[in-house]
């Protein structure tokens, strides 16, 4: 009986805690795999954080990740130039724009669209972090359907991260990769490493050699589950 | 300290260039692109269409495809500012890279053509 309570009461708290589950890449985002859209348009996004900044910070690094993970993505200073050129000057504007016309004008299989919630930048001695929420989604031009989201809160710091260095040296590299981060252009490393975290969530796309061959690929779906029994 | 620090930033950089995915040369796309969006001047336009050129010419050494966009970004810069002929070269090689690209591509080829724009 005191067995049961106690196995019972580690279930609930993990339950209540958050237990972290994981699903495939294809349960996750099956429409991804049944559409296989080859090319994405980024749009800019909504920022709805207390940083200016952070618009900036996701427009310029969210290509090169999400390329590479294999989809052709429009150069993004031209999509957004040619928008401005149509009347469109923010992200709300350029993000009601209906599917429909991403697909004619420009090609799109598939659009990205991103809110802001939260950019939150931390510099201590040793290390800098970038903590950041979005809201991501990605949805067909062709059936306007969810192929794909995102609405995680991303963290990533340059303490202990893919530099992989030990020792003096790593110190030294450390203390000097967040002196040269702390500078306002540096956190652009952080936030390309957010998109990456962000889009290894993707199936790949037609241009990456695993293309296809992912759908198996076990993603971290971190549930806050309230009186879940387990 | 400040020669420690430059070689340790050199040392740096050199690890922090290191690809997590080998498929693209991306050079510091990034970088240029932020810097040009936050101060929009001529100095670092230039720096950022210099970083084209340099992922075009290193994407070639290394025997891999230019990036998504690149080709086409270099291209546009060049029809802003009167290059047309130029920069629709630049269109057509994103094109024979990329045929997800042939739709915008295209129309605002023939739209430069018909001296539209």
């Amino acid at each position: 009986m005191k067995a049961i309570a106690s196995i019972t009461l580690v279930a609930l708290l993990a339950g209540l805690a958050g237990c972290s589950t994981y699903v495939t890449k294809e349960e996750f985002a099956p429409k991804m795999y049944t559409e296989q859209p080859a090319s994405i348009l980024v749009l800019p996004a909504i920022n709805k954080t207390t940083a200016a900044e952070a618009k900036a910070y996701y427009l310029t690094t969210v290509a090169e990740p999400l390329a590479n993970m294999g989809y052709y993505v429009f150069p993004i200073e031209v999509v957004v130039d040619l928008l401005q050129q149509e009347g469109l000057s923010d992200a709300e504007t350029m993000q009601a724009v209906p599917l429909q016309k991403f697909k004619d004008y420009f090609g799109a299989d598939a659009v990205l669209y991103v809110t802001l919630t939260n950019w939150d930048t931390q510099y201590l001695v040793l290390s800098g972090s970038v903590k950041v929420k979005t809201e991501c989604t990605l949805k067909s031009t062709r059936t306007g359907e969810e192929l794909w989201y995102y609405n995680k809160e991303v963290s990533v710091s340059t303490e202990g991260s893919s530099y992989g260095q030990s020792g003096l040296a790593g110190l030294i590299a450390k203390v000097v990769t967040t002196a040269v981060n702390t500078a306002s252009q540096d956190y652009v490393p952080l936030a390309r490493q957010v998109s990456e975290q962000i889009f290894a969530t993707m199936p790949y796309g037609k241009y990456h050699k695993d293309f296809g061959k992912d759908r198996t690929a076990k993603i971290e779906k971190k549930e806050k589950v309230e009186n879940k029994k387990n | 300290m400040k020669k420690l620090l430059m070689t340790s930033l050199a040392v740096v950089l050199l690890v922090g260039c290191a690809p997590t995915n080998n498929m693209y040369y991306w050079g510091n796309y990034s970088v240029s692109l932020y810097d040009f969006k936050k101060d929009e001047d001529e100095k670092t336009l230039q720096a950022h269409r210099d970083q084209l050129l340099i992922i075009m010419k290193e994407s070639a050494s290394q025997n891999k495809r230019v990036p998504p966009g690149v080709n086409a970004e270099y291209g546009y810069y060049l029809l802003k500012e009167g290059k047309e002929a130029e920069g629709l070269e630049y269109f057509d090689k994103e094109m024979a890279l990329y045929p997800e690209c042939h739709v915008l591509l295209e129309k605002l080829k023939s739209e430069y053509a018909r001296g539209k724009k």
